[in-house]
């Protein structure tokens, strides 16, 4: 594994002092650090600073120092996961700016591939144009399809747009031309005559953000680009120097969407990739937690308020698509694969005019919140369904600190929801975390498809305040066996974001028939790109011990539209190795789709290389052990259509020895965990807790 | 789940859940024929749906898509139960498939799939996908022939058969139909996609089956259906009752350059709706007619569309509608008329029922969108004799809604799909795009304006090829509502050096050549309420964004006149 990979001292993690995890959340800023030496790790929380979060940075930092004891010298490490370009888009709060295009192809961008998704509707959904008609700049030029110079770049047209750009007052321009990613000649033509005349301007070419075919997504992703730049790097530069004027010299990291991390120089010119940095790191630290259990396919869902997130680990890696979406706006850029759903805690349920019932995907949010929260909520939500079931104790929440009121959310659930059903109240709240717990199964189970993967050959991992008390019931639904449960759901993004590596995605796209030929053109690609690779990890101080290469091929039938990522072996490609990669190819195909076609020639269309360069494995580090055997309280639950005592533990009374036996509820800081019957939970030394069907031998 | 069906009662929440499955099959479905298909028809257009059926062949569930497909697959399900192969004869591991418009289906290159899924011995649902295919032979490729008169000459027909008994797909069948069209590579790819699709979506069921019991499940289906029935019957209920009569018009036929009239009577009442198109021209000669298939999916769209349901979409959203079409006539041809370019009337049959509905909620229904479907296809013949086929379709813009602007060059109306990417179609066919953009000027002027129609141009590459066009709306302008002006029409020219040449909005077998320019202009929009209460700053905006010139600013300030009624 790419993770295992020994360290000299030379990298950028040493072998003593700390390395720190800053994760800006929306309301928290959440630290994580690690003692290099003795592997233990400890959390810290602060408030994040909206109006400049360097500051809540800072904060996070010098607080951590403080507590921990360390100075800010003996920090070796700083990875950071920021939400700063996805807040930038969410909200629009984005610069204004220009695109060049090729000439007569200026509307590109706002006609999109110009489907609509809901198809009834007569009033219009809004098409969300990042730079309005005003300020699309055509240039006299044109790359043919196989990448020659049809027409020259016109320098009459070249001064025009040159002038147009002065003219519109903009700092900031994103370049996309047809074939551009055949050949980037022009484009890079047209940056250097801007940087000349314009030297403040800053560029974005869509030959660097996205060299893949298909002009609206690379042009929508180099716009997105060029958008967040003096977003990200106006905000890199005032972390710098705050840290600078702090005396802090350790080396900065930033996690990008891949949930590799990058250096600051690279993410202000690519800012695109950190969209995700944020939820990377919930699937990072799920990779890690999948590793250290010796799990190497994982379903990791991070389940809140409003929201499901679904992501996947195979073959002990995170699931990394190349093209997603951030808020309707499509993004061509290497991203960790999440399915959000509109599900959560605060799902709103109801019976509609013709006597349908509903849950979500409206939410009562953090406010009003459920109605058990008191806080002005009237709608019953899934929230208040746990809490009229006994699932979540109304005392206990919290450990105490924040009662909830059962009573009103009984009161409401039964007039909008049992009532016009014709419900018991018992049956109707127990009848909405059916359909949530089937609609969060319909999420994985769909994002399993989309891969022709089988839930059953999958574990799946918890994280996320509101996901402990559906976990083991979703698993039931979806036939799969083993729910993992991290020890500190809180502060798991932040823990992820702490082991994050390097990582470099490569790729090159040459359309080749698979055949006994072939190897000798993917060996020569696989070369190039090896030491591509290479060179860019070694431009990260990285010793060549740490660094990992590995290769896959999307292969497809000839024609067809989308590929299948084949892993490649290690090692030059001969005849027999493509043969048994063909024959792979057909297996996977018929597997996903229920055929193949053997009479079809395969092609690959793209080779890709992820490069890591491992930071370091950081040790686990044992929880002490609590002595004898947990003795649970006992309260009232509705379970499979009756009320019955069920024990509840609390989770830091759990001991490695003792297995708890569902039904059973055990309760954390921030989460409630529901083990129902025919399952079995039990501690790990790490602190993390697996939970198993009886009879699985697995 | 301890909640179990009562007897005459389904669990509320069973159905919910339920519910969602179903749709979930249709979308597995959806997502197979998406991700291993092989035309850019299929692939980058989407032109294709997914649909899930009860045990009778009546439509539960749909994957969201072409509302022309899903409309219209129930009705070709039942033509075949009737009249050509009776339930009875369907056994476990058939495929059943049709491409003919008079078994129910709606033009040649659509082929419908069926596949029944048998548990225990019952049939418990049938899955069921449409593809429109690249080619299906016949007097043009893609099968738009102008000049058709009889179906016949519009290409390979294939009645209901079984392609796959008992699991075994009929080779000599396939093989008759790939000896019939023009690029059976590419067929026999779609094909396959298609019927690899029906078994993933029966996969789906049979676990449904397994894990809530067949029973339940049967009996989720039909309550779906009548739950869709009462949420249609409700927003019926909720539109004033009236007998409302409304108009639109087709451009000729293809044979006789003609207006042909579609004449619409919409009869609300109590919760309950029926249309008639009597009035409506006479069959045409040439291929513009529509099957009752076709209409009928058209008048659901519009009717479901207007009346504003929130509802799962099913059949049981059709049981109160009820249409009626003169036989004969353009609008419920007689075989063997030919048919296809059916959708140039769909698409008027649904604007001229739209307008029907805005006489009784005009706060609700937007001014016409460009109500055509711009198909093209051109035979590609390279000096070495390879052969190929390139069909693609542009859209225009969307009417002005009584509260914003149409959006320009976006999907609307009867029919919803994606563009091809102007780089895919290069890197497979030898054309070179020249533009791709608005057409200024051409959304109808009003209070709210029409969104814009597209310029699609390329330059052709190869030695010689055979432009076919199926357009429409050159002369019948898409309708403006309230005092708004009716959007531009469309156009078609190619252009040979110096020299343009206009062309017919049906054009068969153009000769390309080397170089030759091809032109396509599709319509804007219609404009809602009068242009002189524009905003000043809307339309000092659609100035300086270049969507009005300055030659154009008198019309769309209300100064002007738009030119002429059509």
């Amino acid at each position: 594994m790419a993770h295992s990979a020994s360290l000299a001292p030379a990298s950028p993690a040493a072998g003593s002092g700390f390395r720190l995890a800053i994760d800006i959340g929306g309301t928290f800023t959440d630290l994580e650090c690690v003692n290099l030496a003795t592997g233990e790790s400890v959390s810290f929380k602060t408030a994040t600073t909206p109006d400049d979060f360097s500051i809540g940075f800072m904060n996070a930092v010098t607080g951590a120092a403080e507590r921990f004891g360390f100075a800010l010298g003996d920090i070796r490490l700083l990875m950071h996961g920021t939400t700063i370009a996805t807040n930038a888009v969410l909200t629009r709060n984005l610069p204004e700016g220009a695109l060049i295009t090729t000439a007569g192809f200026e509307d590109v961008l706002e006609i999109g591939r110009h489907a609509r998704k809901d198809v009834y509707s007569l009033k219009p959904e809004s098409r969300s144009v990042l730079v309005p008609r005003r300020r699309r700049f055509g240039v006299v030029e044109r790359m043919g399809a196989k990448g020659e110079v049809v027409r020259q770049l016109d320098p009459a047209s070249l001064d025009a747009i040159t002038r147009a750009v002065a003219t519109s007052g903009v700092g900031v321009v994103a370049i996309a031309l047809l074939n551009a990613y055949l050949n980037p000649a022009h484009e890079i033509a047209i940056r250097d005559h801007l940087r000349a005349k314009l030297p403040t301007l800053r560029i974005s070419c869509s030959h660097e953000v996205s060299p893949e075919i298909r002009e609206f997504e690379r042009t929508s992703t180099t716009v997105l680009n060029a958008m967040l730049m003096p977003v990200v790097q106006t905000y890199i530069m005032k972390l710098k120097a705050r840290m600078a004027s702090a005396g802090l010299e350790a080396p900065l990291y930033l996690v990008q969407s891949n949930g590799g991390a990058t250096t600051p120089e690279a993410a202000a010119i690519a800012p695109v990739k950190l969209l995700l940095s944020g939820p990377s790191g919930g699937v990072l630290a799920a990779e890690r937690l999948a590793h250290a259990l010796g799990l190497d396919r994982i379903v990791g869902v991070d389940m809140g308020g409003t929201s499901y997130d679904v992501a996947l680990i195979q073959n002990g890696r995170r699931a990394v698509i190349a093209q997603g979406e951030v808020d309707g706006l499509p993004l061509r850029v290497p991203m960790v694969e999440m399915r959000t759903i509109g599900a959560g805690g605060g799902s709103i349920a109801s019976v509609d005019a013709t006597g349908r019932l509903k849950v979500g995907p409206e939410s009562a949010g953090a406010k009003p919140g459920p109605v058990c929260y008191r806080r002005g909520g009237t709608a019953p939500t899934t929230t208040d369904a746990n809490v009229i079931l006994g699932r979540l104790g109304a005392e206990g929440f919290m450990r105490g600190a924040f009662p909830l009121d059962a009573e009103a959310a009984r009161t409401a659930l039964d007039e909008k929801v049992a009532t016009p059903l014709g419900l018991t109240v018992e049956a109707a709240a127990e009848g909405i975390l059916g359909v949530v717990t089937a609609k969060l199964a319909g999420a994985i189970k769909l994002s399993l498809f989309e891969r022709g993967l089988d839930p059953r050959d999958f574990a799946l991992m918890s994280f996320g305040g509101a996901g402990g008390l559906h976990a083991v019931e979703v698993a039931d639904e979806l036939g799969m066996l083993t729910v993992i449960f991290p020890r500190n759901p809180s502060t798991f993004s932040a823990h992820g974001i702490l082991q994050s590596d390097i990582a470099h995605d490569l790729a090159r796209t040459r359309i080749t028939p698979l055949n006994a030929d072939a190897a000798g053109t993917i060996n020569t690609l696989r070369a190039d790109m090896a030491a591509t690779g290479r060179a860019l990890l070694a431009a990260d101080k990285l010793p060549p011990e740490a660094v990992s290469l590995h290769f896959s091929a999307d292969l497809r039938y000839r024609g067809q539209a989308f590929e299948l990522m084949m892993p490649l072996d290690d090692g030059p490609l001969d005849a027999a190795g493509i043969a048994t990669l063909i024959e792979a190819f057909h297996r996977q195909h018929f597997e996903r789709f229920s055929f193949d076609d053997r009479r079809e020639s395969v092609e690959m269309v793209t080779l890709r290389l992820m490069g890591i360069g491992a930071l370091g494995g950081i040790g686990s580090h044992a929880m002490a052990a609590a002595p004898g055997a947990p003795t649970p309280d006992f309260r009232q639950v509705y379970l499979g259509g009756r009320w019955r005592d069920v024990p509840v533990f609390q989770q830091d009374t759990l001991t490695v020895a003792s297995p708890v036996i569902g039904p059973a509820i055990i309760e954390q800081d921030y989460t409630t965990l529901l083990l129902t019957e025919g399952w079995t939970l039990t501690l790990a030394a790490s602190g993390d807790m697996m939970a198993r069907k009886i009879g699985d031998a697995a | 789940m301890s909640t179990s069906a009562t007897p005459g009662r389904v669990d509320p929440i069973l159905m919910e859940i339920i519910a969602h499955a179903f749709v979930a099959v249709a979308e597995e479905m959806s997502i197979t024929v998406w991700r291993t298909s092989r035309s850019t028809t299929v692939r980058e257009l989407l032109d294709y749906s997914t649909a899930v059926f009860d045990g009778e062949g009546r439509n539960v569930a749909q994957a969201a898509r072409m509302p022309v497909h899903l409309n219209s697959m129930e009705l070709c399900l039942q033509e075949i139960i009737a009249h050509h192969l009776p339930l009875e004869a369907w056994q476990d591991g058939d495929v059943i498939v049709t491409n003919d418009p008079y078994c129910g289906g709606q033009h040649l290159p659509d082929f419908i799939a069926f596949k029944p899924v048998y548990v225990e011995g019952r049939r418990i649902a049938i899955t069921c996908t449409l593809i429109h295919h690249v080619d299906v032979g016949g007097g043009a490729a893609g099968g738009y022939n102008a000049h058709a008169v009889e179906i016949f000459q519009e290409g390979f027909r294939l009645p209901p058969v079984k392609i796959v008994r008992a699991g075994a797909m009929q080779d000599d069948l396939l093989a008759t139909i790939l000896q019939n069209v023009r690029d059976p590579e590419t067929f026999r790819g779609d094909f396959l996609s298609q019927i690899a699709a029906l078994e993933m979506g029966a996969r789906g069921l049979r676990g449904l089956a397994a894990r809530y019991g067949i029973d339940q499940l049967i009996a989720v289906g039909a309550a779906l259906l009548d739950h869709s029935e009462r949420a249609m019957r409700a927003a019926i209920r909720a539109l004033p009752d009236g007998v409302y009569h409304a108009e639109d018009f087709v451009d000729g036929d293809g044979l006789d350059p003609g207006q042909k009239r579609i004449a619409v009577t919409l009869t609300i009442k109590g919760d309950e709706i029926a249309v008639d198109l009597a009035g409506t021209a006479d069959q045409a000669r040439g291929p513009i007619n529509a099957t009752m298939a076709t209409t009928k999916s058209a008048v659901y769209y519009a009717t479901i569309a207007a009346a504003g349901v929130a509802a799962l979409a099913n059949s049981g959203c059709y049981r109160p509608i009820t249409v009626a079409a003169p036989e004969g006539s353009l609008v419920n041809a007689r075989f063997p008329a030919p048919v296809s370019m059916r959708m140039l009337t769909g698409h008027r049959i649904a604007t001229a029922v739209l307008k029907a509905f805005a006489a009784a909620v005009p706060e609700r229904i937007p001014a016409s969108y460009y109500g055509v479907t711009f198909n093209h296809a051109i035979n590609i013949l390279h000096e070495d004799g390879r052969r190929q086929v390139y069909f693609d379709y542009s859209i225009g813009g969307w009417g002005a809604h009584p509260e914003v602007d149409g959006p320009s060059g976006f999907a609307a109306g009867f029919h919803n799909g994606q563009n091809t990417p102007i780089e895919m179609v290069e890197a497979i066919f030898p054309l070179r795009f020249t533009r791709y953009g608005f057409v200024p000027d051409s959304g109808g002027a009003g209070r709210t304006r029409g969104g814009l129609g597209l310029e699609r141009s390329f330059e052709f590459l190869a030695e010689r090829g055979l432009f076919n066009g199926s357009f429409d709306a050159f002369v019948s302008r898409p309708y403006g509502l309230a005092g708004g002006s009716p959007g531009k029409g469309g156009r078609l020219s190619v252009t040979r050096g110096a020299t343009t040449t206009e062309l017919p909005a049906k054009t068969i077998g153009h000769e390309l050549r080397m170089g030759d320019i091809v032109s396509m202009i599709t319509p804007g929009g219609g404009g809602f309420g009068p242009p002189a209460e524009r905003p000043a700053d809307r339309l000092a905006a659609d100035k300086i964004d270049g969507l009005v010139t300055a030659t154009g600013l008198a019309e769309y300030s209300g100064a002007g006149v738009n030119g002429g009624e059509p």
